[in-house]
């Protein structure tokens, strides 16, 4: 099914592998220029920027086909409606076309496959949108089926979180279909299924034998554990249960098991993180941290329990504490849970985006233009407290 | 812990591409089995100032009127002696080369004390107006006391701080939003002139730097603000003023910047101001090309224009495909 030559897929991993070797230091930059050179290997971009640089340009050569083709089927055929009718097969067989092309060049996550991958996926969507005139388990369904297929053929992360995506609408939809009971189950039987899968693909993960499955794998089980969060937040059934259901919320009243839901909004993301502390497992912990800040901005949607500057300030003190003396604690391991930097798998990326954060929160803005406002003077920090308050 | 990592490692001994000492010595590392919460912890702190100034900063404009200003303001100057006591008392003191703090949280404290300073200035211009109408100058000392912070502490946060109030004092929002939204030029056309040559100063200044080796690490943030904000302001100008045949002038700055960041991310290694160069090049080179066929009656050749458009955008592929490659090869050499 995998288009790719596997021996250039283990070589992929290989080339990784060395690469995070030399950047912990263990190999110098010869020796790893060395291996490089050694192992046949892909056309693929490693950085993000220059990846989505080629996303775009990948975007605008799919868009110009198409617009050709547009063009030659809208002045060429007799009737428009026809030509309207499969305009969109016709783009997502480009968007095939294109990636085979693409992929049978050896490009593998160069942006320009991305394109061309994803490009066929939306228009799949969009063609089986038309063709029913917009039933949406239907829609859900054949993307689920195309993203798979484009995963198992390109190896696409990406397409893989779109089937992720497209198939708990599935799930969503399908419950819908079954009737008034099954939708007021609807957050019990996602939690199931997605616990059910989180283990299933933990299993997998365990027996697993081909490297190139494993990141796969891996994004499918994390996002059973954040799909499985959101199943159980009170928030998020609460307001989906008023969206997709129609339930008025009378003031007084509360959903069905707003106990239960509260609880697990809770425990959930606690659990979360004593098992990631404990399994080592850096995803999950992150998971664990975002959930708890998803479930405190829960709790301050429903009831304001302090003025949000207080909170904020507090919220930052608190934060510092217990960061403090985290790091004072574990200052000093050598071995296991530390501060010590990872030599081989550090995440230092996030910390090099600090300097953007704060020039886009504390930026220092002209006052010229509006001294009436000392909104102007000391910058982002009297405005930016929206996005901030999740935390 | 990843058990297809320990394979790959395994299959670079059996292909000869490592030694068996560094195997051994790989391995070893692996079974201390670190999981290491520095950038996490990092975050953490990074967080907690930006809560708490952002509450400190609410909590000051909303409560202007009701708690007394002397109130306020000592309080807050409490804050700022105190973080600024930790910050010298560990500081080493200044030095030219980069330095670092042996307690990471110190780093953040300086971070907190300038915020603070921000704050307690533009509060003290608002209510009581030391510099009376000078508004410039209410954002030039803020400035001014950043650039002291990041010099002596050597904080890269800091110093972004210190430019957008630099920004700020010709008359320009450079915070990564306003950029992009693009809010500055529109109402003014001088402020253009003002941004390159902003840009400009801050491409000799890291100049001078180089020569006396003052903090050359600072460089590629100053060459950052630099590259966006000459670029954008030239492409604006490019988009909006180009009846005057004044845009050709922007077209010639535009070049030449793209030209010199084109040397200079060679000589930094540093691709994203590649990338962005080639970005911003090739979105004045697109506007260059319809500024000259602007004359062409399109009405007549737009199907052609539709046909050539997929060739002139593999063109492209090809030709950035050529000059990421060139880089790449170039920086590894």
């Amino acid at each position: 099914m995998i288009v790719y030559d596997k021996n250039l897929l283990d070589n992929l991993a290989l080339v990784e592998e060395a690469n995070s070797l030399e950047s912990a230091g263990f190999i110098n930059k010869e020796q790893r220029n060395l291996i490089k050179k050694e192992l046949p290997a892909f056309k693929r971009q490693s950085n993000i920027l220059v990846r989505i640089g080629f996303f775009l340009l990948g975007a605008f050569l799919y868009l110009s086909i198409c617009g050709v083709i547009a063009l030659l089927g809208l002045t060429g055929s007799n009737s428009e409606h026809t030509f309207l009718n499969i305009c969109c097969y016709i783009f997502a067989a480009v968007g095939f076309a294109g990636a085979e092309i693409l992929a049978n060049n050896k490009y593998y996550s160069h942006g320009l496959d991305d394109a061309f991958i994803l490009g066929a996926i939306l228009n799949i969507g969009f063609a089986i949108a038309i063709t029913t005139e917009g039933y949406e388990l239907q829609i859900a369904i054949f993307t689920a089926i195309a993203s798979f297929v484009m995963y198992r053929r390109y190896l696409h992360l990406l397409s893989l979180l779109v089937f992720c995506l497209a198939a708990s609408a599935v799930l969503f939809y399908g419950m819908f279909e079954l009737g008034e009971i099954a939708k007021s189950f609807l957050p019990f039987v996602v939690m199931l299924v997605s616990a059910g899968f989180y283990f299933f693909t933990k299993r997998i993960l365990n027996t697993l034998k081909q490297s190139y499955y494993y990141n796969g794998v891996l994004l499918t089980n994390s996002f059973c554990l954040i799909l499985f969060y959101l199943s159980c937040n009170y928030f998020v059934v609460r307001e989906l249960s008023v969206q997709l259901l129609g339930n008025e919320i009378l003031p007084g009243a509360d959903i069905p098991f707003a106990i239960f839901f509260y609880a697990f909004t809770f425990i959930v993301p606690v659990v979360y993180l004593v098992q990631a502390l404990k399994t080592k497992d850096r995803i999950m912990l992150w998971i664990s941290f975002l959930a708890i800040g998803f479930s405190i901005y829960t709790i301050r949607f429903y009831y304001s329990v302090l003025p949000i500057e207080v909170a904020l300030t507090l919220g930052g003190l608190v934060l510092f504490t217990i960061a403090y003396f985290s790091i004072k604690k574990l200052k000093d391991n050598e071995a296991g849970l530390t501060f010590k930097p990872d030599r081989i798998n550090n995440s230092n990326a996030i910390l090099n985006a600090e300097a953007l954060i704060v020039a886009s929160t504390f930026g220092i803005k002209p006052e010229v233009k509006a001294p009436i406002s000392p909104m102007e003077y000391g910058g982002g920090g009297f405005s930016g407290g929206g996005s901030e308050g999740t935390f | 812990m990843n058990k297809f990592d320990d394979q790959a490692t395994k299959a670079l001994l059996e292909k000869n591409l490592i030694t068996e000492n560094q195997y051994q010595e790989i391995t070893s590392y692996r079974n201390l089995n670190i999981f290491s919460l520095n950038a996490e912890l990092k975050l953490f702190l990074y967080l907690s100032i930006l809560l708490f100034t952002s509450g400190i900063g609410v909590l000051i404009y909303n409560n202007i009127d009701s708690i007394g200003h002397i109130a306020i303001l000592s309080l807050l100057l409490i804050v700022i002696g105190v973080c600024f006591y930790f910050c010298f008392k560990n500081s080493k003191g200044f030095s030219k080369s980069e330095t670092t703090f042996e307690h990471p949280v110190l780093e953040y404290l300086v971070l907190a004390a300038n915020i603070l300073t921000c704050i307690f200035i533009g509060y003290l211009q608002f209510q009581y107006q030391p510099f009376g109408t000078h508004y410039g100058l209410a954002t030039l000392i803020p400035t001014v006391v950043s650039f002291f912070c990041a010099y002596y502490f050597d904080n890269k946060s800091v110093l972004t701080i210190a430019i957008t109030g630099l920004a700020a004092y010709v008359g320009l929002s450079v915070s990564p939003q306003d950029l992009v939204n693009n809010i500055n030029f529109h109402q003014d056309q001088t402020l253009s002139y003002s941004a390159i040559v902003l840009g400009v100063l801050l491409i000799l200044w890291t100049i001078y730097s180089n020569r006396i080796q003052l903090k050359t690490h600072f460089n590629i943030i100053y060459l950052t603000f630099a590259l966006h904000i000459i670029s954008i302001a030239t492409i604006s100008s490019l988009l909006e003023y180009f009846e005057q045949g004044i845009w050709l002038l922007f077209v010639v700055v535009l070049a030449a910047s793209s030209y010199y960041f084109y040397k200079i991310s060679h000589e930094l290694k540093a691709i994203s101001l590649y990338v962005f160069m080639i970005i911003y090049a090739y979105i004045g080179l697109n506007i260059f090309i319809v500024r000259i066929f602007e004359n062409i009656d399109f009405s007549d050749v737009w199907v052609l224009f539709i046909m050539i458009l997929p060739v002139y955008f593999i063109g492209s592929i090809i030709m950035f495909i050529k000059l990421i490659k060139t880089f790449n090869k170039e920086i590894a050499a």
